[in-house]
């Protein structure tokens, strides 16, 4: 295998302006991979600060307001700049044009342009936590009445909520920006010979995702440009009549705050799949590549894809079970519920049906992929609890809700990152990831993450609410505490296992092994230097008779595989 | 979407395709060899429906939200219409007639014949928001503001998004316009020209909606 430099290292060669204000999506990638990479260390030490304080509540003088400051940071740090920014914008906009067989993305000054909306709406987050009063209180969901109606809610209810609504704004519009982008690149920009059907599932989820994007951040713009109507200009959206605050009585008339809920999770559902499904184009991918085996049911795997992403826009209902919906349409939210369950376990089954007697390469990025596999289950089965009206009731302001979305999509999307981040590192810096450290990295990140997550079920099961800052006051949760206290340590150590992983990683940037030009023997363009066209699908690994066991895409019969 | 070609990738191999140009290889869009990328007709067009997509969207939110909100309360109270509206509703039509005028006679290379139907949709476009100005405060006058009726807070934020997309789309306008007049329209710019009409001409569509939706519901 020849050694030749890849190709994005003439990227590398230019000045710093045109290194920040890039136009190529290669450079725009790995800004976003950066900002995201920063988001999830701050999201990881907020985190952190409220494990410890719910173990030790009297060991700092953090107030309760203060803790739910942390809690709305991280969980929107989390939710929107690494679990949307990573797998979407990041590996998308590395990987989509490259695998596609397009020169850049449809619209390369709109993806610039993108990327410093996405930063300005990171610095205004961040603002948003020293603003005069405190922090924002409302979570990541930002429930109103208490987060419509100021400062008279919580002390950081006012300048800071304020902050922290714009900036979703501008991060909705830069999504909208990016979605247009993916959606008119995989449609109009691909390259010759490239079909839908011979896409590469990634390139399928990027594309689905981006369309579930471009979907549920339009309706989100909006739910914010209505309550910050509201917030502001004194109008009646979400806040309802007669409503009581302090001791003090509300100016406002007639909204519902239910309304917000409805219009919250017609984009929040959507955005548990935004997080996931480029994931699990990756995770496909990579199962396909080191089990040296074609994707086990292509087709299926697309149309699982698509399948997941139109339900998912159908069931935000099933996160206001315990809201007062009719009990009608709460049996309908639950149904479509369970039926994401029909493609999900298509999916689940088609990877282990790839991998199944395979000629198994277990890289670090294949154990990603696999530890993706697993958690995606083990989250996916509490979801089959959750979507149950009944069971919703007693469990929804539990920690079994904790575990549950930390797993599914906290966990899972983190190991598709960490899969895509092994996996592409060549195409990104020119160099290869340690395996010794990427494997000890993936093994003790496992074991930690289900040390951390699986716990808390528990703890849900014996009614252990979630968003309180201090358990010691309740007498009945004295026995949950020792559990409490081991997810803590359990959290400290699987955070600290992160520094292999960071270290890792800015040591392969410069001192890495020198990647070679196709270095996981892969099908797909992002490997080939070579302009033909596209001749065949994307998973054409051990074909009989075929001197090598991969054909890329764009090879030839007749020119000597 | 028209080279769709399904492809099994467990099947054989496929026909080779005869005669494709190679493709590009990846590389820096600043490279002038290259294609610029958006700048194929076909992307730009695509580029702006999906646009559209997700303006729907957010217009479908604003119009459920308001529908609920209808049903809540009896604090719901309809506004009567500012006339000037019905003014407005016409010069935006016209102005589209007339920028799609410009766009046909543009592909007849009839540039300076453009010239005056695209200034003359540019400037009824401005007539519109200065006529969209008069009606909010009409509507103020009345005693219809942002707060205190429903009703007219869900008028004034859709008549505001409204605006601002023909603020952007003015943008569009004005470029081309500010070409069109220097004669520099040349064939790339076309599709400059093409996708600023779409989008007016949707414009159109969402304020005939917004209308509607006042005069015969709200």
């Amino acid at each position: 295998m020849e050694t030749a430099p890849l190709k994005q290292t003439t990227a590398l060669k230019r000045g710093i302006g045109s290194r920040i204000f890039s136009t190529d999506h290669r450079v725009i990638a790995r800004q976003y991979f950066f900002l995201s990479l920063g988001a999830v260390m701050v999201g990881t030490a907020l985190s952190l600060l409220m494990r410890f304080h719910l173990i030790y509540p009297q060991a700092q003088g953090m107030t309760p307001e203060f803790y739910l400051s942390l809690l709305t940071l991280h969980g929107t740090m989390m939710v929107f700049f690494v679990l949307t920014l990573a797998p979407l914008n990041a590996f998308g906009n590395l990987v989509l044009p490259e695998q596609l067989g397009a020169s850049a993305m449809a619209f390369p000054r709109l993806n610039m342009l993108s990327f410093w909306i996405t930063a300005a709406s990171f610095a205004l987050l961040l603002a948003s936590f020293f603003a005069v009063g405190g922090g924002p209180l409302s979570g990541w969901t930002a429930y109103p009445p208490l987060s419509a109606v100021g400062p008279i809610s919580g002390p950081g209810e006012g300048l800071g909520q304020t902050l922290w609504f714009f900036s979703i704004g501008l991060f909705s519009i830069a999504s909208l920006i990016t979605a247009i982008n993916m959606i008119s690149t995989a449609i109009d920009e691909r390259g010759p010979g490239m079909t839908l059907m011979r896409m590469p599932l990634t390139c399928w989820n990027w594309f689905v995702t981006a369309i579930l994007s471009l979907l549920a951040f339009s309706v989100l713009f909006a739910a914010l440009l209505l309550i910050l109507f509201d917030r502001l200009g004194g109008t009646s959206f979400f806040v309802p009549a007669g409503l009581l605050v302090a001791d003090e009585a509300i100016r406002h008339s007639g909204g519902s705050p239910l309304l917000w809920q409805h219009l919250f999770w017609f984009f929040g559902h959507p955005e548990a799949y935004i997080a996931i499904l480029p994931g699990m184009g990756i995770v496909s991918h990579l199962i396909a590549n080191f089990s040296r085996k074609p994707v086990f049911g292509y087709r299926a795997m697309v149309w699982a894809s698509i399948s997941i992403a139109f339900l998912g826009l159908l069931v935000w209902g099933h996160h206001m079970f315990i809201s007062g919906l009719n009990p009608y349409s709460a049996i309908a939210f639950s149904l479509l519920t369970m039926a994401i369950g029909a493609p999900s376990a298509i999916k689940t089954f088609n990877w282990i049906a790839t991998a199944w007697n395979g000629a198994l390469r277990l890289t670090t990025p294949m154990l990603f992929a696999l530890g993706f596999v697993s958690i995606f289950v083990t989250g996916g089965l509490s979801g089959l609890f959750l979507g149950q009206p009944q069971i919703d009731a007693y469990f929804h302001d539990t920690y079994f809700v904790v575990a549950h979305f930390h797993l599914i999509m906290g966990l899972a999307a983190l190991f598709g990152i960490f899969a895509a981040t092994f996996y592409w590192f060549p195409l990104m810096f020119g160099r290869m990831m340690d395996e010794r450290l990427g494997k000890l990295h993936f093994y003790l990140t496992f074991i930690g993450a289900y040390a951390t997550f699986l716990p808390m079920h528990f703890a849900g099961f014996a009614g252990n609410p979630r968003r309180y800052s201090d358990f010691t006051t309740f007498d009945f949760l004295a026995k949950v505490m020792p559990l409490q206290r081991w997810i803590t340590f359990s959290a400290f150590s699987l955070a600290s296992v992160q520094i292999i992983f960071l270290w890792n990683l800015f040591h392969s940037i410069r001192h890495g092994k020198a990647a070679p030009n196709n270095p996981w023997e892969a099908t797909t363009l992002e490997w080939s230097d070579d302009a033909a066209p596209v001749v065949r699908g994307p998973y054409e690994y051990s074909q009989p008779g075929a001197t090598r066991d991969y054909i890329m895409q764009n090879e030839n019969a007749d020119r000597g595989y | 979407m028209a080279r769709t070609l399904t492809q099994s990738n467990l099947g054989g191999p496929p026909p080779i395709l005869p005669d494709v140009p190679p493709g590009d290889g990846g590389g820096d869009d600043r490279d002038r060899d290259r294609p610029i990328p958006g700048s194929s007709r076909q992307t730009s067009i695509t580029g702006i429906l999906v646009l559209m997509c997700a303006s729907i969207m957010t217009f479908s939110a604003l119009v459920s939200a308001m529908v609920v909100r209808r049903g809540l309360n009896n604090d719901w109270g309809r506004i009567g219409l500012p006339h000037i509206l019905w003014w407005n509703t016409g010069v935006l039509i016209l102005s589209s007639i007339a920028i799609d005028t410009g766009r046909r006679l543009l592909r007849r290379n009839k540039r300076a014949a453009f010239n005056w139907y695209w200034s003359a949709g540019t400037i009824l476009g401005i007539a519109f928001l200065a006529g969209q100005i008069v009606a909010w405060r009409q509507l103020a006058e009345r005693g219809f503001y942002l707060t205190g009726h429903p009703s007219s807070a869900f008028f004034y934020i859709m008549t505001w998004a409204h605006a601002a997309h023909v603020v952007g789309a003015l943008g569009a306008v004005f470029y081309v316009e500010v070409r069109a007049l220097r004669f520099e329209l040349g064939p790339s710019r076309r599709t400059m020209v093409d996708v600023s009409a779409i989008f007016w001409h949707f414009l159109d569509v969402l304020w005939l909606g917004i209308m509607g939706l006042f005069f015969f519901w709200a």
